[in-house]
């Protein structure tokens, strides 16, 4: 047989690096508070989206959301929050966290006795921590109100850890005593898929034996609406029609909030332990658009580049890719310079990998999409089906090549791409690989 | 931002807001800060927005604290205890401790300074320092807390005559604990088969308390000049009274307030409790003391730290005083029930 370069890079990558894999998932998400629930809700597109209360004003032109369900964290004063019973957080830890914190603190919990880890296992130098948020916009605009109306000696002491991007693996970080790599990832709407990439890096090139990787938003009223200024939120009414991508008809995203946490951990820690992974993180490929601050380029050429590169890094021929949860958010432009990019790839072999996108059923949860898309599609991988593009009525002509399942089909993928693309034109794509 | 800057400057000034009519829109709005604390804490906080009676604060203070503190820890707090540590016995950490202050000011409508708070460690720290801050007094000196190798540093008594574990030296006072180990070489004969700290022992240990807050300049001196700890000896003691037998495991919590100082007598009052429960009290007790290099021994004096022995008190008799101590020390009067 011929050893092409293209396979030679194959055999090398494969020798130096240890594989990673994905052991263990936390949601706290539109569509469920755990896993089945979650795997439940996909397979049988279920969507998370609903007329959103606080929307409810004259002067506020979107209407819907895909708030997280059983969490109630309206109130500035964390002691009001409600959440769900099988969760209990002292006061102490709840004060330096919003709303997106809490999730991730309950996801975290989740996802640690998913993977069936011991303290030990997860509290020690060789395990990080990356995390991705937008921080609380909800509690920043309090506090910022509070110190500029009774001065800044009367803030809350830990208001600037609760609301700041950081908040999420501020918090999780110390109060999970994690003492290997923590930091946490903004490149907004890619920042969970860069911080799973980069947690790739950590466990392949060595340096940890396991990471956590966090995407977490508050998905309230304060961190959806100022997307309602550039025109990116659905002003659609009905919660079924709202979030379609790929829709000749879509006219915009629906926000999310919520959390998830994802295990990662090195195939020496996955043997050791006895456990069964999810899937592979095979790895991932990054690029930028070079192009616009908020607005996709036209043809994709970043997440071109990413996809390509995601590819290449882990030997996997365009063939060979049986599934691409898009990105996809039912924006306009955002969709169609996503097929295209695909289109691009997989076209001139003739491949014609399945494509969807989830947050027909979420929403788009901006820092939280990455991780959180990335567990849909461990699960996709580990329970054999592809989870459809829901809320479709007619595809957009400019999609028309893409194979978009509208109904979930029952199929066992072996790899998978995961695809984010952020403000400032970041583009990343995962990739996924059945064990 | 230079808005901001300068309404932070105005909100740091020390002292008291000034009066101001208090609406009913202002008691909805203390009802909604205080909406975690007891109904206690929230009526003593609108009587005191009404009229200013201090004496209303430290009801406000002690519920603000319960409220930050974890459940389980609430009942300690209400049992009225000053010497109550925030940090060691209340689990409170530095940023509670702010979350407590802002809410305080808030309540209270009155400016804390960081550098105030630095001093507080116990609630009666905090009672204490509001207490003055409301009406207007100087601030108390800030409470320094010794553990025993500092004691014993500066300490003329030493092991295993020394009876103080810790000590804490405020400008009305000082307290100290001593936790009976029993070790100490005396239970072994007090008494047979029941090991019970001697009354007398009791009193050297408070005694031992005036002697390092003598030492410590809990009275202020005339020319600058240090108390030296060789000049330090008992004289008398009066009003003695003892409530409970304290036993091996028991810790006994110290506090002893100057009445009264004239070179070279310094008269305090002293008192032990063990937790919440009185053991023993004594109206007066008088060391003698001097200045650096200007000793003043009066006769008779006895060394505190010698051993002021009236072992067999708590048996029901009355002490039989050795010739040494007669003129000094004034026999122990009330007997434990």
């Amino acid at each position: 047989m011929e050893t092409s370069g293209f396979h030679r890079n194959r055999i090398l990558v494969f020798s130096l690096m240890p594989k990673v894999y994905l052991t263990g998932i936390g949601f706290i998400t539109s569509i469920g508070n755990d896993v089945a629930t979650v795997a439940r809700s996909l397979r049988e597109l279920r969507h998370g989206i609903e007329v959103y209360a606080p929307f409810q004003k004259p002067e506020i032109p979107v209407k819907v959301a895909a708030p997280v369900k059983g969490f109630q964290t309206d109130s500035v004063d964390c002691e009001d929050w409600t959440y769900p019973e099988r969760y209990r957080v002292k006061r102490e830890v709840l004060r330096g966290m919003g709303p997106n914190t809490l999730y991730a603190y309950c996801a975290m919990q989740q996802a640690i006795e998913d993977a069936k880890l011991s303290e030990a296992d997860w509290s020690n130098d060789e395990t990080g921590l990356y995390a991705a948020s937008g921080g609380s916009p909800y509690l920043l605009g309090h506090l910022m109100q509070k110190m500029h109306t009774q001065g800044v000696m009367r803030c809350s002491p830990l208001g600037i850890v609760a609301a700041i991007a950081g908040t999420v693996n501020f918090n999780l970080v110390a109060h999970f005593k994690i003492k290997g790599a923590s930091t946490g990832f903004s490149s907004a709407c890619a920042s969970s898929s860069h911080a799973a990439g980069f947690a790739y890096d950590e466990i392949a090139l060595g340096r940890q034996k396991r990471m956590f990787v966090v995407g977490a938003e508050d998905g309230n009223l304060d961190s959806i609406l100022p997307f309602a200024g550039m025109r990116a939120l659905s002003l659609q009414t009905d919660p079924a029609k709202a979030s379609r991508p790929f829709d000749v008809a879509r006219d915009g995203f629906v926000g999310t909030g919520g959390a998830t946490v994802l295990v990662l951990e090195s195939e020496d820690e996955v043997a050791r332990r006895g456990v069964q992974p999810y899937c592979e993180l095979a790895g991932w490929g990054q690029a930028s658009d070079g192009h616009n601050v908020a607005i996709s380029h036209p043809e994709g050429s970043g997440l071109r580049l990413a996809m390509e590169r995601a590819l290449k890094a882990t030997g996997v021929s365009p063939e060979e890719v049986d599934y691409i949860n898009a990105h996809a958010t039912s924006t306009p432009i955002g969709d169609v310079s996503e097929a295209k990019a695909i289109h691009a790839i997989f076209s001139p072999s003739g491949a014609r990998p399945l494509v969807s996108s989830t947050k027909a059923l979420t929403g788009h949860g901006l820092s939280l999409a990455g991780a959180m898309e990335t567990g849909f599609c461990a699960l996709a991988l580990r329970d054999g089906f592809i989870p459809g593009s829901a809320n479709i009525t007619e595809v957009d002509p400019a999609c028309a090549d893409l194979a978009i399942p509208q109904k979930t089909e029952e199929k066992q993928a072996r790899v998978v791409l995961n695809n984010s693309s952020g403000f400032g034109g970041a583009n990343v794509s995962l990739v996924l690989k059945r064990v | 931002m230079a808005d901001v800057a300068e309404q932070g400057q105005k909100s740091r000034e020390p002292g008291l807001a000034k009066p101001q009519t208090f609406s009913a829109d202002d008691e909805s709005a203390l009802r909604e800060t205080l909406k975690r604390c007891s109904p206690s804490t929230i009526e003593a906080a609108i009587a005191f927005r009404k009229t200013r009676d201090p004496e209303k604060v430290p009801t406000v203070v002690i519920g603000v604290i319960e409220r930050f503190v974890e459940p389980d820890i609430r009942p300690k707090l209400r049992e009225g205890d000053d010497e109550l540590r925030l940090v060691e016995d209340l689990g409170v950490d530095s940023l509670t401790m702010m979350e407590i202050v802002i809410l305080v000011e808030d309540v209270l409508q009155m400016q804390i300074n960081n550098d105030e708070l630095r001093n507080l460690r116990t609630v009666g720290d905090i009672k204490t320092f509001i207490d003055c801050k409301i009406r207007g007094l100087p601030l108390p000196k800030p409470t320094r807390h010794l553990p025993v190798e500092q004691i014993a540093a500066v300490m003329p008594i030493q092991p295993p005559f020394l009876f103080l574990n810790e000590a804490s030296i405020g400008g009305q006072g000082a307290t100290a604990k001593y936790k009976i180990t029993g070790q100490e070489f005396f239970l072994q004969g007090h008494f047979k088969d029941n090991p019970v700290m001697p009354a007398s022992m009791m009193l050297e240990a408070l005694g031992q308390l005036g002697v390092l807050a003598l030492i410590e300049g809990i009275i202020p001196s005339e020319d600058g000049r240090p108390v030296d700890p060789k000049t330090i000896f008992f004289t008398s003691c009066e009003g003695v009274r003892c409530h409970r037998v304290c036993k091996p495991g028991d810790v006994l919590t110290l506090s002893i307030k100057p009445k009264r100082a004239k070179m070279p007598l310094a008269t305090f009052e002293g008192t032990i409790r063990v937790g919440q429960e009185k053991a023993a009290i004594a109206e007066e007790i008088t060391l003698t003391f001097g200045y650096a290099e200007a000793v003043a021994t009066p006769p008779n004096a006895e060394a505190t730290g010698s051993g002021a022995s009236s072992g067999n008190a708590e048996a029901g008799q009355n002490p039989a005083p050795g010739a040494s101590e007669a003129a000094a020390f004034t026999p122990l009067r009330e007997l434990p029930a």
